[in-house]
């Protein structure tokens, strides 16, 4: 029975792969590596056990930590999806992104593990420019938007430089875009705050620009593909060192998303509230300027605007035929689990 | 030109320019018949459909004929099935063998009612045989086989005493009904598209693609003309999907089915979308202009209709068409590729942007309009959305289009030399009129 080591397997994304490796047949043993422990209470939508995940407490930059964790489960493959959210000062991205990777990286040949699957992101491709049907041609902007998309690029990059046959070493990077689902604290949370915000009326931008989501749980299937195709010889060359962009395959409009939430949640507006690019970039960096002045953290801010009326979206023929990666999760069934398992939350609390 | 039609072209300028340019600038075929019989052909075509005639007419001198006679066969056929008054026991085998007639020189049909317009087709069928037998033999052929198919398909609808009943059940009956009607008539045109050597011969690997090239117009003529189809005691919506919304089809009619039946209609444009990607591939895939056109008219039109008949109430309660003025400007539009693909994205963003949130198709509209949106990007990808440094992905369909694209820069030329001229002139008598109208007033300022 083989041993996988899910790097930032407590986290949101963390428990989906745990979810997807434990569906796996025969189901490999599964080792966590995590600054903190499996949560305490832990959603009805998994259905693994918990009890039989090993988890490992350490610091990802802490060489000592992560040599200790490998010793003990000796896995055949690392899984490393760890990474801090959006939102976060520079310094723990460098920490984590950076510094975290490269040590996992160094760790991990240093112990003799052959593989590594790492999660970027898709956007390392994105500078607030439009994403149209990007593909992995697109090159890595010199500019970068901020510092979690240029983190994690250069972490990417020394994911995939670090693969080579002659070193027994191989890695594949996954590029998701838009991950939501059950555990998920940014997207749908944020679109529900603004539906009890009584904010659903303001359409920013004209609502033409397409979007790629992914639900958690087909991300976390694209990176059991791309174990078994790391595993497997006659296929691994296809994948090692290669990068792939991971989607719902399912593109959309911006706000047609949102409001298909809020729909979702029993709320249809009869009508919009336009606020046009300019205008809303300018009440964004007005927004910005008086909630700092009074210490509070504005809803709209410039950086905001560019990134709801950007195009981003992806042309994952690659995953498609190389991975053979397909959704299986929609994106309508993956807003149903993500309520659902926010409403369990709610009702966690009240107990 | 009635006096309602030039207000509503003055009402779209754009339209309006482009009525003028297609009828002024646009250079047109010059038809001589060669026969008393292709005469008599030619006349047909123009009493059963004279916006087909017009199309057909502009046809590269190969194909114009074969076309032609397959158009006034099928028609002669549909003519037969359509005749409420002739009855099965002749209908039935006169449909199944009317490809046999095909071989004979001399065959009419008079057993359908006279008052219908286009029984001329069976009156006159020995006029049509006369062109066909001069037909190349492989034109012959394939005029046959898909004859043989055609009237195989109406018999067994004649025959189908629950379709006739109920209409059509399921969305699978629906596209099967579908193919015998319209993918049919696209097969049998692919076919001899490639035997002229006016397209790729992949596809003949890919009936799929002028199968959606078939299902796409037929759809979205039906959806449009509920009303008259139900005034005929005839129905094509296919009753898993409108069974969703009343217990019967005519219930639309009434005013507080009014919403469910605009929900209905939502639901089958979402259905006939999903034809439009490879409609797209079809395109790119036929090389003669002229062939082209004749092919890429009916698409750009049925994508038209669709956004009009897309969340309309008055489609159950009229027949809604598209403006005049809109089919100029769509027949000036399509004659490129990258026109089709531009027309394409047009609408597809007034059928997004119409869409309410209500709709309970709402996000799946949604993200079929991505898709197509998505392959419209994959086909002839902006070269401003691309960063320096990234190529587009070399897929199949992505060469084709751009195949295509390339064949079509000597004919945009001659498009922008002859907008041009229809703009000078536009231009040069909107000036005149305007000084004129100055002219007049201050003259009549002096007199005062």
């Amino acid at each position: 029975m083989e041993t996988v080591m899910l790097v930032g397997g407590s986290g949101f994304l963390g428990l989906h792969l745990i979810q997807s490796y434990w569906d796996v047949e025969p189901r490999p043993k599964i080792h966590v590596f995590d600054i903190r422990p499996l949560p305490e209470k832990i959603s009805k939508y998994f259905t693994f056990d918990p009890k039989q995940i090993v988890c490992h407490i350490g610091d990802l930059s802490s060489s000592e930590d992560v040599t200790k964790a490998i010793k003990e489960c000796n896995p055949k493959i690392i899984v490393h999806s760890a990474s801090p959210i959006h939102g976060m000062d520079k310094s723990l991205y460098e920490k984590v992104n950076v510094e975290g990777t490269r040590n996992l990286i160094a760790c991990a040949k240093a112990s003799h593990v052959k593989y590594l699957v790492y999660t970027s992101s898709a956007g390392v491709i994105f500078n607030g420019q439009d994403v149209h049907n990007a593909d992995e041609s697109w090159p890595i902007p010199e500019v970068p938007m901020d510092a979690y998309n240029e983190t994690k690029a250069i972490a990417e990059n020394m994911v995939l430089e670090a693969s080579n046959a002659d070193d027994d070493f191989y890695t594949v990077a996954l590029r998701p875009a838009g991950i939501f689902g059950p555990g998920d604290r940014q997207l749908v949370p944020g679109l529900r705050q603004v539906l009890e915000n009584g904010q659903t009326k303001f359409q920013v931008g004209n609502n033409d620009n397409l979007f790629d989501w992914t639900y958690a749980g087909n991300v976390a299937d694209s990176h059991v593909l791309a174990t078994e195709k790391l595993l497997d010889e006659k296929t691994r060359s296809s994948v090692a060192g290669e990068k792939f962009f991971v989607t719902n395959d399912q593109p959309t409009y911006f706000w047609n998303l949102a409001r298909t939430v809020w729909k979702a949640d029993g709320h249809v507006d009869n009508f919009n509230i336009v606020l046009t690019r300019p205008v809303a970039i300018a009440i964004g960096y007005l927004s910005e300027f008086f909630c700092g002045l009074i210490g509070k953290e504005p809803g709209l801010t410039p950086f905001r605007v560019k990134i709801v009326c950007a195009y981003r979206y992806h042309n994952i023929s690659k995953a498609k035929r190389v991975l053979g990666y397909k959704p299986r999760v929609g994106l309508e069934q993956g807003i149903r689990y993500t309520l659902d398992w926010m409403d369990e939350v709610k009702a966690d609390k009240k107990k | 030109m009635s006096a309602t039609k030039v207000i509503q072209l003055l009402e779209h300028p754009d339209e309006f320019k482009a009525a003028v340019q297609l009828k002024f600038f646009r250079k047109q075929a010059d038809v001589h018949p060669s026969s008393d019989s292709e005469k008599e052909c030619l006349k047909m075509l123009k009493i059963t459909s004279r916006s087909f005639a017009a199309v057909i007419m502009e046809l590269d001198a190969e194909l114009r004929k074969p076309i032609m006679i397959f158009y006034l066969v099928l028609r002669a056929l549909d003519t037969i099935e359509d005749d409420m008054t002739v009855p099965n026991a002749v209908k039935l085998p006169t449909l199944e063998s009317f490809h046999n007639n095909l071989k004979k020189t001399k065959w009419t049909f008079n057993g359908t009612d006279p008052k219908e317009r286009d029984s001329i087709t069976l009156t006159r069928f020995d006029k049509i045989l006369d062109v066909y037998h001069e037909l190349k033999p492989e034109y012959q052929d394939i005029i046959k086989d898909t004859t043989a198919k055609m009237g195989a398909g109406m018999a067994k609808y004649a025959r189908d005493e629950d379709f006739k009943l109920n209409g059509v059940r399921t969305v699978k009956d629906y596209d099967l009904y579908c193919h015998y009607v319209a993918g049919l008539v696209g097969e049998g045109l692919t076919k001899l598209i490639t035997a002229a050597k006016f397209g790729s011969p992949t596809l003949l690997d890919r009936m799929n693609l002028s199968e959606s090239m078939g299902l796409f117009l037929q759809k979205t003529n039906i959806i449009r003309d509920y009303k008259e189809d139900l005034d005929d005691g005839r129905t094509f919506w296919p009753k898993e999907v409108w069974g969703k919304y009343a217990k019967n089809l005519s219930d639309f009619e009434k005013p507080e089915f009014i919403q469910k039946g605009v929900y209905c209609i939502s639901e089958l444009v979402l259905n006939a979308l999903g034809e439009a990607k490879d409609s797209l591939t079809y395109l790119s895939l036929i090389y003669d202009h002229s062939t082209f056109n004749f092919t890429a008219i009916p698409q750009v039109m049925a994508i038209a209709t669709l956004a009009e008949i897309f969340e309309n109430p008055l489609v159950l309660k009229q027949n809604v068409k598209i403006r005049r003025g809109t089919t100029a400007k769509l027949i000036l539009e399509s004659r490129t590729y990258s026109g089709v693909l531009d027309i394409f994205s047009h609408y597809l963003r007034i059928i997004h942007h119409k869409c309410p949130v209500a709709d309970p198709n709402y996000l799946e509209i949604s993200l079929k309009c991505g898709e197509i949106e998505q392959y419209l990007e994959e086909l002839n990808p902006d070269s401003s959305h691309l960063p320096k440094g990234a190529k587009p992905m070399q897929t199949q369909s992505y060469l084709d289009a751009q195949k295509k694209l390339e064949t079509d820069v000597p004919l945009q030329k001659v498009i922008e030399k002859e907008t041009s001229a229809c703009n000078a002139a536009v231009t040069f008598v909107g000036i005149t009129f305007v000084s004129l109208l100055y002219f007049a007033y201050y003259f009549y300022v002096q007199s005062v």
